[in-house]
C-alpha cells in the first residue's frame, strides 16, 4: 500500500512536469505578415524576418522589437527602401524560451529567408542561430549579450547590434570601485545564463582592484527567478550590509528584491544591470523604492541623441505615443537598418555576400551610433552609462557626463 | 540569533501561502482522492479578482473605508468569487467523470488547470499586473533591527488563525467528524447518513477560498502577479502537501509551514543557489522514510 502512493506521486510529479510546457503560452502564433507599406507587389519587395518574443516571460520586449522594427521599416520604406525596393517584416514568435525558438527560426527559413532579426535572451537567441547559420541565413541578434554567443564557436553569419555582458560588467567594475568608492561588494545572479555571465565577468574584472586591496566581494550568490518572497536573501544582504549591492538579472525579481530589500532597511547602493531599469521595473517597485538606485545600461531610448535617433523616435512616438519602452527594442530597429546598409552595399540579398558587407561597411548609420561590425559578429564601439532614479522616479544621466 | 529570528520569521510567511494553497489540495485530496491540479490556478485567479476589485474601487472603496477596509473587501469578494469557482469547477469538470475513474479525474483536472491560466492571461493579458500601491497598506513595524511590513504580519496571523479554524472545525466539530468519516470510507459514511453531495460542496467551497485568500494576499505582500502564478505556488504547496501527508489537513499546514522555513534557512545561510536542490532532497529523504508523509497514515490504509 505503501508502495502504492509512492507511485501515484511519481506519476503525479511526471504528469505535473507536462503541464509546465503546456500551461505556459508558448505555442508559437501562426506567422503573422506585417507589411509596412501599403500595397508592395511580392515580386518587388525585400523580406527581413523578425524573431521576437511576443509571448512568454518576455512577452513585453517583444512587442516593443515588433513596434520599434516597423517604424525603421517605414523609414526606410519612405526614403524608397532597399536596393529600391520595399522592405516587408515578416515575423515570428519564439514565446520567450529555446524550444519555440527553434521551432520560429525553422518557419522563417521556411519561408525562404535570408535575413533575419534574431532574437531577445541570450538562450532564446542561441539554438535559433545556430539553425540559421546551418541554413546561411544571416541573422542580427537584439537582445542577447552572452558572450559566448560569439566567442565561444564561430558562426559565420550571426551578429548582434547589442553589447556583450563582459563590456558591462567591464563597466561595472570601473565604476563601483572608482566612482561610487566602493570598498564592499555585493553580487546577486539568477543563476540563468545572462545574470550569472555578468556576474562572473564582473568578478573577474574586479580582481585586478582586489588584488591591490581596493576592493572586496562581501557576497556572490543567486536567487530563484519567478518566486515573489525574497526575503531570506534580503536578511542576508542587510547583515552584511554591502556598499554597493550589484544585481545582475531581470526586472521582475529587481523590483520584488528591491522593494523587499528598503522595508527591510536595508540602505546600501542599488546597481542594477541593464536588463533592470523598465517602465515596468517602476511600475511593480514604485518611486519609493526606486530613487537612488542605479543603474548600467547603453544608451536609453530617451537619451539618444544621433540626427538617426531623433527621426525614428519623432515617427514612433507619433504612431505609438510613447518611446520605446527598452533599448533591446532599439537595437533591433537598428539589426534592421544594419541589414538595409549591408544589403545595399552587397547589392543583393545573397548571404555570403551580406555578411562580408556586414563585416566590412564602416559608414552605416544607426539609431545608437555607427555599425560596425567584428569578424566574429560583435558590434564595435559600445558607449555605457549610469543612470540614477531621482525623486520622482525618473532616470537621469549619473556617468560618465560628457 | 537575530538574523536566524528573522530568517525563520520570513520562512513562516512564506511557509504561510504555501500551507494555504496545500490546504485545498489535501481537503479535496481526502474527500475525493483527486489530486485538484486547477487548485494552483484557482489561486492565481483570487489574486487577479483581488486586484480587479482594488483597482476598479481604489477610487471609492479604499476612500469610504479606507486602506484597510479596501483589503477586507477585496479578500472577501475573491474569497466568495473563488469559492463559488471551486463549485464551478467541481460541478462541470469533476461530477460528470467522477464515476469514470481516477486518471479521466486527474486529466479533467489538468485541463481545468489550463483553461483556468491561460483564461486568466487571455483576459487580464501575459505581461505583470502590479497591485495599486495605494490600496496596498504601506506601515512598516520595527522590533529593534527587524523590520517587517504590517502587511506581512497581518498575513501571518491570518493564515494562522485561519489554519486553526479550519483544523477547529474538522477536528472537533459534529460537521468536521463527518468530514473525517467521509474521508475514511465515503460508503460506510453515507450509510450512517451522512450527506456526501455536502461534504464535498464544503471542500470545494472552503478549499479555493483559502487560496484565493493566499493569493489576494500575495498580491498585496509582492505587489506584483502574472498568470501564470498558480504554477509556482501549486507546484509548491503540492510538494508541502505531500511532504505533511496528503489528505490529512494539520499535515498540510505543517508540510507548508516547514517548506517555507527550510527555504528561507537554507537561502539565508547557505546557498540560493542550491536552495531548490537542498529543498527538494530533503522531501525526497522524508518520503523514503515515511512514504506517506510526516503525519499522514490514513490514507495509505485507504489507498
Amino acid at each position: 500500500m505503501k508502495k502504492t502512493i509512492v507511485w501515484l506521486l511519481i506519476s503525479v510529479l511526471s504528469v505535473a512536469l507536462l503541464i509546465t510546457g503546456c500551461a505556459q503560452p508558448s505555442t508559437p502564433t501562426p506567422t503573422a505578415t506585417t507589411s509596412a507599406s501599403p500595397t508592395p507587389t511580392p515580386a518587388e519587395t525585400i523580406k527581413i524576418g523578425l524573431q521576437a518574443p511576443l509571448t512568454g516571460n518576455f512577452a513585453a520586449e517583444g512587442q516593443w522589437a515588433k513596434q520599434c522594427v516597423e517604424v525603421a521599416a517605414d523609414l526606410i520604406n519612405q526614403k524608397g527602401g532597399i536596393l529600391g525596393k520595399k522592405v516587408e517584416i515578416v515575423i515570428a514568435d519564439d514565446g520567450s524560451n529555446p524550444k519555440d525558438s527553434a521551432l520560429a527560426a525553422q518557419k522563417l527559413i521556411s519561408q525562404g529567408l535570408k535575413e533575419v532579426i534574431a532574437s531577445y535572451g541570450s538562450s532564446v537567441t542561441a539554438p535559433a542561430a545556430d539553425l540559421y547559420d546551418a541554413n546561411k541565413v544571416v541573422s542580427v541578434g537584439y537582445g542577447c549579450t552572452a558572450v559566448r554567443l560569439t566567442m565561444e564557436k564561430q558562426r559565420p553569419y550571426f551578429f548582434r547590434t547589442a553589447g556583450r555582458d563582459d563590456t558591462q560588467s567591464e563597466f561595472f567594475a570601473k565604476f563601483a570601485v572608482e566612482v561610487l568608492k566602493a570598498k564592499r561588494i555585493a553580487i546577486m545572479h539568477d543563476n540563468q545564463d545572462y545574470g550569472k555571465g555578468v556576474a562572473e565577468d564582473a568578478k573577474k574584472y574586479l580582481q585586478p582592484y582586489i588584488d591591490k586591496g581596493e576592493c572586496e566581494i562581501v557576497y556572490y550568490d543567486a536567487i530563484t527567478p519567478g518566486e515573489s518572497d525574497y526575503s531570506a536573501v534580503v536578511s542576508q544582504i542587510k547583515e552584511i550590509n554591502p556598499d554597493v549591492w550589484f544585481f545582475t538579472a531581470y526586472y521582475p525579481e529587481a523590483a520584488l528584491l528591491l522593494k523587499q530589500a528598503r522595508q527591510a532597511g536595508v540602505t546600501c547602493t542599488f546597481v542594477g544591470n541593464n536588463s533592470v531599469p523598465t517602465p515596468e521595473f517602476e511600475k511593480i517597485a514604485g518611486v519609493d523604492v526606486i530613487k537612488g538606485s542605479i543603474h548600467l545600461n547603453e544608451p536609453m531610448p530617451q537619451f539618444l541623441t544621433t540626427p538617426e535617433a531623433k527621426e525614428f523616435m519623432e515617427a514612433y512616438k507619433a504612431k505609438y505615443n510613447e518611446l520605446p519602452g527598452s533599448i533591446w527594442a532599439v537595437y533591433a530597429a537598428d539589426a534592421l537598418n544594419a541589414l538595409a546598409a549591408a544589403i545595399e552595399k552587397a547589392g543583393s540579398t545573397d548571404p555570403d555576400a551580406v555578411a562580408n558587407a556586414m563585416r566590412t561597411m564602416t559608414d552605416a548609420k544607426g539609431i545608437t551610433g555607427p555599425l560596425m561590425f567584428t569578424e566574429r559578429g560583435d558590434r564595435k564601439n559600445i558607449p555605457y552609462y549610469a543612470y540614477i532614479y531621482n525623486e520622482e522616479g525618473k532616470l537621469e544621466l549619473y556617468w560618465p557626463k560628457d | 540569533m537575530r538574523i536566524f529570528l528573522e530568517q525563520f520569521l520570513n520562512g513562516l510567511t512564506i511557509g504561510s501561502f504555501y500551507a494555504l494553497v496545500a490546504l485545498g489540495y489535501s481537503m479535496v485530496y481526502g474527500v475525493m482522492k483527486l489530486i485538484n491540479f486547477a487548485h494552483g490556478d484557482l489561486f492565481a485567479l483570487g489574486s487577479y479578482l483581488g486586484y480587479t476589485v482594488l483597482v476598479i474601487g481604489a477610487g471609492w472603496i479604499t476612500q469610504v473605508l479606507g486602506v484597510w477596509g479596501g483589503v477586507a473587501v477585496a479578500l472577501t469578494a475573491a474569497m466568495l468569487g473563488i469559492g463559488i469557482a471551486g463549485l464551478v469547477v467541481e460541478r462541470i469538470a469533476y461530477r460528470p467523470v467522477y464515476k469514470a475513474g481516477r486518471l479521466p479525474l486527474v486529466v479533467s483536472a489538468l485541463g481545468m488547470s489550463i483553461f483556468i491560466s491561460n483564461g486568466i492571461m487571455a483576459i487580464w493579458g501575459p505581461r505583470f499586473q502590479a497591485y495599486p500601491p495605494d490600496a496596498i497598506p504601506s506601515a512598516i513595524l520595527s522590533f529593534g533591527d527587524i523590520k517587517i511590513t504590517v502587511i506581512k504580519l497581518v498575513t501571518l496571523i491570518v493564515s494562522l488563525g485561519l489554519m486553526a479554524l479550519i483544523y477547529w472545525m474538522v477536528e472537533k466539530t459534529l460537521f468536521g467528524a463527518a468530514v473525517r468519516a467521509t474521508a475514511l470510507d465515503r460508503d460506510t459514511a453515507t450509510l450512517m447518513g451522512i450527506d456526501f453531495r455536502k461534504i464535498i460542496l464544503f471542500v470545494f467551497f472552503v478549499g479555493p477560498a483559502l487560496g484565493a485568500m493566499a493569493g489576494v494576499f500575495a498580491g498585496l505582500n509582492y505587489g506584483r502577479i502574472i498568470f501564470n502564478l498558480g504554477w509556482t505556488y501549486g507546484l509548491k504547496a503540492f510538494t508541502a502537501t505531500i511532504l505533511g501527508g496528503i489528505g490529512n489537513i494539520p499535515g498540510a499546514m505543517i508540510g507548508g509551514l516547514l517548506l517555507g522555513v527550510m527555504e528561507s534557512l537554507f537561502e539565508g545561510f547557505v546557498s540560493g543557489a542550491w536552495k531548490s536542490v537542498f529543498v527538494f532532497l530533503v522531501l525526497i529523504a522524508i518520503l523514503i522514510v515515511r512514504p506517506t508523509g510526516l503525519i499522514g497514515e490514513k490514507v495509505a490504509e485507504k489507498v
